[in-house]
Protein backbone atom coordinates (compact mmCIF):
# COMPACT_ATOMS: atom_id res chain seq x y z
CA UNK A 1 0.00 0.00 0.00
CA UNK A 2 2.61 2.02 1.18
CA UNK A 3 5.21 2.41 -2.09
CA UNK A 4 6.67 5.71 -3.55
CA UNK A 5 4.47 6.87 -6.57
CA UNK A 6 7.30 7.96 -9.19
CA UNK A 7 9.48 6.19 -11.14
CA UNK A 8 12.76 8.21 -9.94
CA UNK A 9 13.42 10.96 -7.60
CA UNK A 10 13.35 13.56 -10.51
CA UNK A 11 10.32 12.38 -11.72
CA UNK A 12 9.09 12.95 -7.77
CA UNK A 13 10.61 16.25 -8.20
CA UNK A 14 8.86 17.25 -11.82
CA UNK A 15 5.64 15.96 -10.47
CA UNK A 16 4.63 15.87 -14.75
CA UNK A 17 2.63 17.53 -15.21
CA UNK A 18 1.21 19.56 -12.54
CA UNK A 19 4.90 20.21 -10.38
CA UNK A 20 4.74 24.23 -11.23
CA UNK A 21 1.29 24.23 -9.20
CA UNK A 22 2.08 21.69 -6.48
CA UNK A 23 5.28 22.64 -4.90
CA UNK A 24 4.76 26.78 -5.29
CA UNK A 25 1.81 25.68 -2.85
CA UNK A 26 3.82 23.27 -0.46
CA UNK A 27 6.53 26.37 -0.53
CA UNK A 28 4.19 29.01 0.66
CA UNK A 29 2.60 27.02 2.91
CA UNK A 30 6.01 26.59 4.65
CA UNK A 31 6.94 30.07 4.32
CA UNK A 32 3.74 30.70 5.73
CA UNK A 33 3.80 28.46 8.85
CA UNK A 34 7.27 29.58 9.10
CA UNK A 35 6.71 33.07 9.18
CA UNK A 36 3.99 33.01 11.46
CA UNK A 37 6.64 31.39 13.92
CA UNK A 38 9.61 33.66 13.27
CA UNK A 39 7.20 36.49 13.94
CA UNK A 40 6.00 35.21 17.16
CA UNK A 41 9.38 34.78 18.52
CA UNK A 42 10.38 37.99 17.24
CA UNK A 43 7.16 39.45 19.29
CA UNK A 44 8.32 37.59 22.28
CA UNK A 45 11.46 38.98 22.33
CA UNK A 46 10.84 42.48 21.08
CA UNK A 47 8.48 42.60 24.50
CA UNK A 48 10.81 41.39 26.98
CA UNK A 49 13.41 43.79 25.71
CA UNK A 50 10.59 46.43 26.11
CA UNK A 51 10.52 45.32 29.71
CA UNK A 52 14.06 45.47 30.15
CA UNK A 53 14.56 48.78 29.22
CA UNK A 54 11.76 50.33 31.00
CA UNK A 55 13.31 48.77 34.29
CA UNK A 56 16.43 50.09 33.71
CA UNK A 57 14.92 53.20 33.44
CA UNK A 58 13.59 53.33 36.98
CA UNK B 1 -13.05 22.50 42.85
CA UNK B 2 -15.41 21.85 39.99
CA UNK B 3 -14.54 25.15 38.20
CA UNK B 4 -11.23 25.34 38.76
CA UNK B 5 -10.23 24.29 35.48
CA UNK B 6 -12.26 27.06 34.09
CA UNK B 7 -11.27 30.10 36.36
CA UNK B 8 -7.46 29.77 36.45
CA UNK B 9 -7.63 30.62 32.64
CA UNK B 10 -8.36 34.78 34.38
CA UNK B 11 -4.87 34.47 35.49
CA UNK B 12 -2.14 35.59 32.86
CA UNK B 13 0.42 34.05 35.03
CA UNK B 14 -0.46 31.14 35.10
CA UNK B 15 -1.14 30.81 31.33
CA UNK B 16 2.19 32.34 30.06
CA UNK B 17 3.73 29.28 32.52
CA UNK B 18 1.65 27.04 31.26
CA UNK B 19 1.59 28.01 27.44
CA UNK B 20 5.18 27.86 27.24
CA UNK B 21 4.98 24.27 28.01
CA UNK B 22 1.70 23.28 26.00
CA UNK B 23 3.71 24.71 22.67
CA UNK B 24 6.84 22.92 23.02
CA UNK B 25 4.84 19.85 22.64
CA UNK B 26 2.33 20.85 19.86
CA UNK B 27 5.36 22.51 17.81
CA UNK B 28 6.99 19.18 18.27
CA UNK B 29 4.32 17.28 17.35
CA UNK B 30 2.42 19.75 14.72
CA UNK B 31 5.73 19.42 12.71
CA UNK B 32 6.06 15.83 13.36
CA UNK B 33 2.67 15.13 11.39
CA UNK B 34 2.49 17.94 9.02
CA UNK B 35 6.21 16.00 7.44
CA UNK B 36 4.63 12.90 7.92
CA UNK B 37 1.48 13.71 6.28
CA UNK B 38 3.06 16.16 3.57
CA UNK B 39 5.61 13.62 2.57
CA UNK B 40 2.81 10.65 2.28
CA UNK B 41 0.56 13.13 0.18
CA UNK B 42 2.87 14.30 -2.08
CA UNK B 43 5.23 10.83 -2.73
CA UNK B 44 3.05 7.88 -0.81
CA UNK B 45 -0.39 8.52 -1.83
CA UNK B 46 -1.93 7.04 -5.64
CA UNK B 47 -2.36 9.63 -8.32
CA UNK B 48 -6.27 10.92 -8.81
CA UNK B 49 -7.04 8.93 -12.24
CA UNK B 50 -9.34 12.70 -12.87
CA UNK B 51 -6.86 15.18 -12.05
CA UNK B 52 -3.40 13.65 -12.23
CA UNK B 53 -0.75 15.17 -9.85
CA UNK B 54 -2.57 18.57 -9.17
CA UNK B 55 -4.69 16.80 -6.84
CA UNK B 56 -1.96 16.62 -3.64
CA UNK B 57 -2.58 20.16 -3.32
CA UNK B 58 -5.77 19.40 -1.03
CA UNK B 59 -3.52 18.10 1.15
CA UNK B 60 -2.62 21.50 2.41
CA UNK B 61 -5.80 23.42 0.94
CA UNK B 62 -8.53 21.01 2.61
CA UNK B 63 -6.89 21.46 6.39
CA UNK B 64 -5.94 25.03 5.59
CA UNK B 65 -9.65 25.71 4.67
CA UNK B 66 -11.37 24.02 7.80
CA UNK B 67 -9.04 25.88 9.97
CA UNK B 68 -9.87 29.00 8.60
CA UNK B 69 -13.76 28.28 9.10
CA UNK B 70 -13.08 26.83 12.77
CA UNK B 71 -10.81 29.74 13.61
CA UNK B 72 -13.98 32.06 13.10
CA UNK B 73 -16.24 29.92 15.15
CA UNK B 74 -12.70 29.89 17.81
CA UNK B 75 -12.98 33.45 17.75
CA UNK B 76 -16.62 33.39 18.73
CA UNK B 77 -16.40 31.55 21.82
CA UNK B 78 -13.86 34.22 22.84
CA UNK B 79 -15.79 36.74 22.16
CA UNK B 80 -18.85 34.78 24.25
CA UNK B 81 -16.59 33.95 27.15
CA UNK B 82 -14.97 37.71 27.36
CA UNK B 83 -18.45 39.18 27.60
CA UNK B 84 -19.84 37.04 29.79
CA UNK B 85 -16.62 36.03 32.26
CA UNK B 86 -14.92 39.59 31.65
CA UNK B 87 -11.85 37.36 30.92
CA UNK B 88 -8.85 39.28 29.74
CA UNK B 89 -7.53 35.80 28.61
CA UNK B 90 -10.04 35.46 25.67
CA UNK B 91 -8.93 39.08 24.44
CA UNK B 92 -5.43 38.02 23.55
CA UNK B 93 -6.77 34.57 22.11
CA UNK B 94 -9.18 36.84 19.68
CA UNK B 95 -5.90 39.08 19.28
CA UNK B 96 -4.27 36.36 18.38
CA UNK B 97 -6.65 34.02 16.36
CA UNK B 98 -7.62 36.61 14.46
CA UNK B 99 -4.50 37.13 12.59
CA UNK B 100 -3.64 33.60 12.03
CA UNK B 101 -7.02 32.89 10.99
CA UNK B 102 -6.17 35.63 8.03
CA UNK B 103 -3.20 33.81 7.54
CA UNK B 104 -5.11 30.25 6.74
CA UNK B 105 -7.84 31.86 4.94
CA UNK B 106 -5.15 33.64 2.65
CA UNK B 107 -3.39 30.57 2.12
CA UNK B 108 -6.34 28.71 1.40
CA UNK B 109 -7.99 30.96 -1.05
CA UNK B 110 -4.10 31.04 -2.63
CA UNK B 111 -4.14 27.41 -2.75
CA UNK B 112 -7.33 26.62 -3.74
CA UNK B 113 -6.79 29.24 -6.79
CA UNK B 114 -3.36 27.42 -7.98
CA UNK B 115 -5.31 23.95 -7.51
CA UNK B 116 -8.07 25.50 -9.62
CA UNK B 117 -6.12 26.20 -12.66
CA UNK B 118 -5.03 22.95 -13.76
CA UNK B 119 -8.19 22.00 -12.74
CA UNK B 120 -10.86 24.16 -13.95
CA UNK B 121 -8.28 26.42 -16.72
CA UNK B 122 -8.38 28.93 -14.36
CA UNK B 123 -7.13 30.63 -11.23
CA UNK B 124 -10.52 32.20 -10.05
CA UNK B 125 -14.05 31.36 -10.66
CA UNK B 126 -17.08 32.34 -8.39
CA UNK B 127 -17.99 29.21 -7.34
CA UNK B 128 -19.71 29.00 -3.95
CA UNK B 129 -16.67 27.85 -1.54
CA UNK B 130 -14.22 30.09 -2.91
CA UNK B 131 -16.38 32.92 -2.96
CA UNK B 132 -17.17 32.81 0.75
CA UNK B 133 -13.75 31.63 1.81
CA UNK B 134 -13.23 35.34 0.09
CA UNK B 135 -16.00 37.03 2.27
CA UNK B 136 -14.41 35.24 5.10
CA UNK B 137 -10.65 36.74 4.50
CA UNK B 138 -12.76 40.04 4.65
CA UNK B 139 -14.26 39.60 8.17
CA UNK B 140 -11.09 38.39 9.21
CA UNK B 141 -9.23 41.82 8.06
CA UNK B 142 -12.32 43.73 9.40
CA UNK B 143 -11.73 42.54 12.54
CA UNK B 144 -8.21 43.30 12.54
CA UNK B 145 -8.61 46.86 11.36
CA UNK B 146 -11.10 47.27 14.21
CA UNK B 147 -8.57 46.68 16.69
CA UNK B 148 -5.76 48.66 14.95
CA UNK B 149 -8.03 51.75 14.95
CA UNK B 150 -8.94 51.93 18.59
CA UNK B 151 -6.31 52.96 20.65
CA UNK B 152 -7.38 51.72 24.08
CA UNK B 153 -6.91 47.21 23.99
CA UNK B 154 -9.85 46.85 26.26
CA UNK B 155 -12.17 48.71 24.47
CA UNK B 156 -10.58 47.80 21.34
CA UNK B 157 -11.59 43.79 22.64
CA UNK B 158 -15.16 45.06 23.19
CA UNK B 159 -15.51 46.34 20.16
CA UNK B 160 -13.77 43.50 18.21
CA UNK B 161 -16.25 40.92 19.96
CA UNK B 162 -19.31 42.63 19.21
CA UNK B 163 -18.26 42.46 15.35
CA UNK B 164 -16.92 38.63 15.95
CA UNK B 165 -20.31 37.95 17.44
CA UNK B 166 -22.45 39.88 14.86
CA UNK B 167 -20.12 38.09 11.94
CA UNK B 168 -21.09 34.88 13.51
CA UNK B 169 -24.64 35.12 13.62
CA UNK B 170 -24.38 36.25 9.80
CA UNK B 171 -21.53 34.23 8.45
CA UNK B 172 -24.56 30.78 8.14
CA UNK B 173 -26.76 33.55 6.12
CA UNK B 174 -23.80 34.48 4.12
CA UNK B 175 -23.04 31.44 3.37
CA UNK B 176 -26.35 29.56 2.32
CA UNK B 177 -26.91 32.37 -0.10
CA UNK B 178 -23.79 32.69 -1.79
CA UNK B 179 -24.44 28.54 -2.41
CA UNK B 180 -28.11 29.81 -3.58
CA UNK B 181 -26.48 32.25 -5.92
CA UNK B 182 -24.15 30.00 -6.92
CA UNK B 183 -26.29 27.53 -8.22
CA UNK B 184 -28.55 30.02 -9.60
CA UNK B 185 -25.49 31.45 -11.79
CA UNK B 186 -23.12 29.10 -12.38
CA UNK B 187 -22.97 26.86 -15.55
CA UNK B 188 -22.94 23.05 -14.19
CA UNK B 189 -19.92 22.94 -16.47
CA UNK B 190 -17.62 24.33 -14.08
CA UNK B 191 -18.60 22.29 -11.38
CA UNK B 192 -16.38 19.22 -10.28
CA UNK B 193 -18.60 16.61 -10.14
CA UNK B 194 -18.72 15.19 -6.64
CA UNK B 195 -16.53 11.82 -6.53
CA UNK B 196 -17.21 8.73 -4.70
CA UNK B 197 -15.57 8.22 -1.19
CA UNK B 198 -11.85 8.77 -1.55
CA UNK B 199 -9.51 5.27 -0.96
CA UNK B 200 -7.49 4.88 2.54
CA UNK B 201 -4.28 5.33 0.77
CA UNK B 202 -5.78 9.03 0.35
CA UNK B 203 -7.84 10.13 2.60
CA UNK B 204 -6.06 8.72 5.43
CA UNK B 205 -2.46 11.35 4.82
CA UNK B 206 -5.18 14.18 4.66
CA UNK B 207 -6.74 13.13 7.96
CA UNK B 208 -2.55 13.18 9.06
CA UNK B 209 -2.25 16.49 8.28
CA UNK B 210 -5.60 18.02 9.35
CA UNK B 211 -4.78 17.17 13.07
CA UNK B 212 -1.26 18.23 11.87
CA UNK B 213 -2.57 21.63 10.81
CA UNK B 214 -4.39 22.23 14.00
CA UNK B 215 -1.91 21.69 16.37
CA UNK B 216 0.34 23.51 14.31
CA UNK B 217 -2.43 26.25 14.64
CA UNK B 218 -2.73 25.77 18.61
CA UNK B 219 0.98 26.13 18.41
CA UNK B 220 1.08 29.35 16.64
CA UNK B 221 -1.97 31.05 18.55
CA UNK B 222 -0.44 29.87 22.24
CA UNK B 223 2.98 31.46 20.72
CA UNK B 224 1.13 34.87 20.03
CA UNK B 225 -0.62 34.86 23.14
CA UNK B 226 2.49 34.57 25.14
CA UNK B 227 3.60 37.34 23.76
CA UNK B 228 0.61 39.57 23.74
CA UNK B 229 0.30 38.74 27.78
CA UNK B 230 3.83 39.85 28.38
CA UNK B 231 3.42 43.41 26.83
CA UNK B 232 0.07 43.89 28.66
CA UNK B 233 0.82 42.90 31.62
CA UNK B 234 4.21 44.77 31.50
CA UNK B 235 3.31 46.60 34.51
CA UNK B 236 2.99 43.48 36.78
CA UNK B 237 4.78 42.33 39.16
CA UNK B 238 5.34 39.22 37.71
CA UNK B 239 6.17 40.13 34.58
CA UNK B 240 8.98 42.33 35.92
CA UNK B 241 10.71 39.67 38.28
CA UNK B 242 10.52 37.57 35.27
CA UNK B 243 12.38 39.77 32.91
CA UNK B 244 14.50 40.61 35.33
CA UNK B 245 15.26 36.96 36.46
CA UNK B 246 16.23 36.84 32.46
CA UNK C 1 -45.21 65.79 23.24
CA UNK C 2 -43.44 62.56 23.80
CA UNK C 3 -39.57 61.86 24.02
CA UNK C 4 -39.84 59.91 20.67
CA UNK C 5 -41.51 62.87 19.09
CA UNK C 6 -38.95 65.63 19.81
CA UNK C 7 -36.42 63.09 18.38
CA UNK C 8 -37.84 62.99 15.20
CA UNK C 9 -38.34 66.58 15.05
CA UNK C 10 -34.76 67.15 16.06
CA UNK C 11 -33.42 65.07 13.00
CA UNK C 12 -35.69 66.39 10.63
CA UNK C 13 -34.60 70.34 11.80
CA UNK C 14 -30.83 69.14 11.87
CA UNK C 15 -31.81 67.85 8.31
CA UNK C 16 -33.38 71.29 7.12
CA UNK C 17 -30.58 73.03 9.11
CA UNK C 18 -28.15 71.26 6.62
CA UNK C 19 -29.91 69.84 3.25
CA UNK C 20 -26.26 69.21 1.99
CA UNK C 21 -26.53 65.73 4.16
CA UNK C 22 -29.03 64.87 2.02
CA UNK C 23 -27.85 66.49 -1.30
CA UNK C 24 -24.07 65.00 -1.46
CA UNK C 25 -25.02 61.09 -1.62
CA UNK C 26 -27.95 62.05 -3.96
CA UNK C 27 -25.39 64.17 -6.42
CA UNK C 28 -22.66 61.13 -5.95
CA UNK C 29 -25.60 58.29 -6.40
CA UNK C 30 -26.14 60.68 -9.80
CA UNK C 31 -22.65 61.26 -10.74
CA UNK C 32 -21.62 57.36 -10.26
CA UNK C 33 -24.64 56.33 -12.37
CA UNK C 34 -23.77 58.60 -15.22
CA UNK C 35 -20.00 57.11 -15.50
CA UNK C 36 -21.22 53.79 -16.05
CA UNK C 37 -21.66 54.24 -20.27
CA UNK C 38 -18.51 56.70 -20.58
CA UNK C 39 -16.80 53.87 -18.80
CA UNK C 40 -18.78 51.34 -21.19
CA UNK C 41 -20.35 52.04 -23.97
CA UNK C 42 -23.73 53.70 -24.58
CA UNK C 43 -25.78 50.70 -25.71
CA UNK C 44 -28.96 50.88 -24.51
CA UNK C 45 -29.66 46.87 -24.94
CA UNK C 46 -26.20 46.01 -22.60
CA UNK C 47 -26.82 49.15 -20.36
CA UNK C 48 -30.29 47.96 -19.62
CA UNK C 49 -29.09 44.48 -19.02
CA UNK C 50 -26.57 45.69 -16.16
CA UNK C 51 -28.22 49.09 -15.39
CA UNK C 52 -30.35 48.05 -11.91
CA UNK C 53 -27.27 46.11 -11.19
CA UNK C 54 -24.93 49.20 -11.62
CA UNK C 55 -28.00 51.49 -9.67
CA UNK C 56 -27.89 49.39 -6.81
CA UNK C 57 -23.75 49.25 -6.43
CA UNK C 58 -24.13 52.93 -6.62
CA UNK C 59 -26.84 53.12 -4.16
CA UNK C 60 -25.15 51.12 -1.69
CA UNK C 61 -21.88 53.19 -2.27
CA UNK C 62 -24.13 56.63 -1.72
CA UNK C 63 -25.71 54.60 1.40
CA UNK C 64 -22.37 54.31 3.13
CA UNK C 65 -21.29 57.71 1.95
CA UNK C 66 -24.37 58.85 4.10
CA UNK C 67 -24.12 56.27 6.96
CA UNK C 68 -20.48 56.58 7.77
CA UNK C 69 -20.97 59.52 10.17
CA UNK C 70 -24.12 58.44 11.82
CA UNK C 71 -23.21 59.10 15.21
CA UNK C 72 -20.48 61.25 15.46
CA UNK C 73 -21.99 64.80 15.89
CA UNK C 74 -24.47 63.41 18.42
CA UNK C 75 -21.19 61.67 20.14
CA UNK C 76 -18.81 64.54 19.78
CA UNK C 77 -21.65 67.16 21.23
CA UNK C 78 -22.74 65.01 23.92
CA UNK C 79 -26.29 63.38 22.72
CA UNK C 80 -25.01 60.19 23.19
CA UNK C 81 -24.31 60.60 26.78
CA UNK C 82 -27.53 62.32 27.63
CA UNK C 83 -29.16 59.21 25.83
CA UNK C 84 -28.11 57.26 28.85
CA UNK C 85 -29.65 58.94 31.35
CA UNK C 86 -33.06 59.15 29.23
CA UNK C 87 -35.36 56.60 31.33
CA UNK C 88 -35.58 54.68 27.70
CA UNK C 89 -33.54 51.45 26.64
CA UNK C 90 -30.53 52.53 24.96
CA UNK C 91 -31.64 49.54 22.23
CA UNK C 92 -34.88 51.54 21.56
CA UNK C 93 -33.48 55.05 20.92
CA UNK C 94 -30.83 53.94 18.68
CA UNK C 95 -33.75 52.23 16.64
CA UNK C 96 -35.52 55.03 16.68
CA UNK C 97 -32.11 57.07 15.65
CA UNK C 98 -31.77 54.30 12.84
CA UNK C 99 -35.49 54.81 11.78
CA UNK C 100 -35.17 58.85 11.10
CA UNK C 101 -32.18 58.10 9.60
CA UNK C 102 -33.35 55.82 7.21
CA UNK C 103 -36.75 58.05 6.98
CA UNK C 104 -34.63 61.76 6.07
CA UNK C 105 -31.55 60.29 4.56
CA UNK C 106 -31.98 56.89 3.02
CA UNK C 107 -35.53 57.18 1.45
CA UNK C 108 -34.73 60.58 -0.69
CA UNK C 109 -31.70 58.50 -2.13
CA UNK C 110 -33.78 55.34 -3.49
CA UNK C 111 -37.09 58.16 -4.39
CA UNK C 112 -34.17 59.64 -7.03
CA UNK C 113 -33.28 55.77 -8.34
CA UNK C 114 -35.64 56.28 -11.18
CA UNK C 115 -34.24 58.89 -12.73
CA UNK C 116 -30.43 57.05 -12.35
CA UNK C 117 -32.90 54.01 -14.06
CA UNK C 118 -34.10 56.19 -16.72
CA UNK C 119 -30.57 57.09 -17.50
CA UNK C 120 -29.43 53.60 -17.42
CA UNK C 121 -32.32 52.22 -19.88
CA UNK C 122 -33.58 50.21 -17.51
CA UNK C 123 -37.05 48.82 -18.23
CA UNK C 124 -40.35 49.92 -16.29
CA UNK C 125 -40.85 46.66 -14.50
CA UNK C 126 -37.29 46.18 -13.36
CA UNK C 127 -36.90 49.97 -12.33
CA UNK C 128 -40.35 48.78 -10.09
CA UNK C 129 -38.61 45.87 -9.10
CA UNK C 130 -35.53 47.74 -7.82
CA UNK C 131 -37.89 50.18 -6.06
CA UNK C 132 -38.83 47.76 -3.83
CA UNK C 133 -35.50 45.78 -3.57
CA UNK C 134 -34.30 48.94 -2.40
CA UNK C 135 -37.63 50.11 -0.39
CA UNK C 136 -37.28 46.88 1.31
CA UNK C 137 -33.48 46.21 2.29
CA UNK C 138 -32.15 49.64 2.97
CA UNK C 139 -33.72 49.13 6.59
CA UNK C 140 -31.23 46.24 7.04
CA UNK C 141 -27.91 47.77 5.46
CA UNK C 142 -28.59 51.32 7.73
CA UNK C 143 -28.99 49.49 10.73
CA UNK C 144 -25.64 47.46 9.60
CA UNK C 145 -23.48 50.22 8.75
CA UNK C 146 -25.19 52.15 11.35
CA UNK C 147 -23.02 49.00 13.04
CA UNK C 148 -20.21 50.37 11.74
CA UNK C 149 -20.32 54.10 12.54
CA UNK C 150 -21.05 53.27 16.55
CA UNK C 151 -18.10 50.54 16.21
CA UNK C 152 -15.03 53.52 15.14
CA UNK C 153 -16.45 56.04 17.08
CA UNK C 154 -14.21 56.10 19.48
CA UNK C 155 -10.84 56.13 16.93
CA UNK C 156 -10.74 59.46 15.42
CA UNK C 157 -8.75 57.83 12.48
CA UNK C 158 -10.91 55.17 11.82
CA UNK C 159 -12.07 56.64 8.23
CA UNK C 160 -14.04 54.49 6.04
CA UNK C 161 -12.87 51.71 8.71
CA UNK C 162 -16.62 51.36 9.72
CA UNK C 163 -17.64 50.94 6.42
CA UNK C 164 -15.37 48.18 5.03
CA UNK C 165 -15.89 46.23 8.31
CA UNK C 166 -19.59 46.09 7.94
CA UNK C 167 -19.39 45.33 3.71
CA UNK C 168 -19.17 41.93 4.27
CA UNK C 169 -22.20 41.56 5.77
CA UNK C 170 -23.96 43.03 3.50
CA UNK C 171 -23.43 39.73 1.02
CA UNK C 172 -26.69 38.42 1.53
CA UNK C 173 -28.88 41.45 0.97
CA UNK C 174 -27.15 42.31 -2.22
CA UNK C 175 -27.36 38.40 -3.36
CA UNK C 176 -31.19 38.54 -2.81
CA UNK C 177 -32.06 41.67 -4.30
CA UNK C 178 -29.83 40.41 -7.53
CA UNK C 179 -31.94 37.61 -7.50
CA UNK C 180 -35.13 39.94 -7.21
CA UNK C 181 -34.20 42.00 -10.38
CA UNK C 182 -33.01 38.88 -12.19
CA UNK C 183 -36.71 37.29 -12.05
CA UNK C 184 -38.47 40.88 -12.71
CA UNK C 185 -36.66 40.29 -15.85
CA UNK C 186 -37.53 37.33 -16.90
CA UNK C 187 -40.88 38.27 -15.35
CA UNK C 188 -41.12 35.07 -13.36
CA UNK C 189 -42.36 35.15 -9.56
CA UNK C 190 -40.89 37.57 -6.98
CA UNK C 191 -42.54 37.51 -4.17
CA UNK C 192 -40.37 34.83 -2.35
CA UNK C 193 -37.18 36.50 -2.59
CA UNK C 194 -38.99 39.56 -1.62
CA UNK C 195 -40.24 38.02 1.55
CA UNK C 196 -37.11 36.39 2.25
CA UNK C 197 -35.24 40.23 1.98
CA UNK C 198 -37.98 41.36 4.01
CA UNK C 199 -37.20 38.95 6.52
CA UNK C 200 -34.05 39.63 7.00
CA UNK C 201 -34.76 43.08 7.03
CA UNK C 202 -37.03 42.74 10.16
CA UNK C 203 -34.74 40.45 12.18
CA UNK C 204 -31.63 42.83 11.50
CA UNK C 205 -33.85 46.06 12.83
CA UNK C 206 -34.68 44.05 15.47
CA UNK C 207 -31.54 42.82 16.92
CA UNK C 208 -28.52 45.00 15.52
CA UNK C 209 -29.46 47.77 17.46
CA UNK C 210 -28.57 46.05 20.81
CA UNK C 211 -25.36 45.38 19.23
CA UNK C 212 -25.25 49.45 18.88
CA UNK C 213 -26.24 50.30 22.12
CA UNK C 214 -23.05 48.14 23.38
CA UNK C 215 -20.93 49.34 21.03
CA UNK C 216 -21.99 52.99 21.94
CA UNK C 217 -22.21 52.13 25.42
CA UNK C 218 -18.38 51.39 25.29
CA UNK C 219 -17.59 54.34 23.63
CA UNK C 220 -19.21 56.11 26.44
CA UNK C 221 -18.04 54.37 29.34
CA UNK C 222 -14.47 53.74 27.96
CA UNK C 223 -13.50 57.57 27.42
CA UNK C 224 -13.88 58.58 31.10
Amino acid sequence: MLEFQFASLAAFCEMAPHGVYVWPTYGLGLLVLGGLTLANVRQHRRAIRMIQRNLERE
Amino acid sequence: MGWRWFHQWGSPRWFYERAGRWQLVCGWLALTLLIMGSLWGLALAPVDYQQGNSYRIIYLHVPVAFLAQALYAAMAVCAVVLFVWKMKLADVAMQSIAVMGLAFTALSLISGAVWGKPTWGTYWVWDARLTSMLILAFLYLGVIGLRAAIQDPDQAGKACGILVLVGVVNLPIIKYSVEWWNTLHQPASLKLTEKPAMPASMWIPLLVNIVGYYIAAVYLILGSMRAIVLERERRSAWVRELVSRA
Amino acid sequence: MSLERRMLIRELKLIIARPGDIIKPMWFLVLVVSMVPLALVPDSDLLSDIGSAMIWVATLLALLLNTEHLFQSDFSDGVLEQWLFLNRPLAWLVGLKLIAHWLFHVLPLILITPIAGIMLSVPMEVLLALLVTLVIATPALTCFSGLGAALTLGSSRSGILGVLVMMPLFVPVVILAAGVLIRAMDGSDTLPLLALLGAFSVVAATLVPIAVSAAIRLNIGGSN
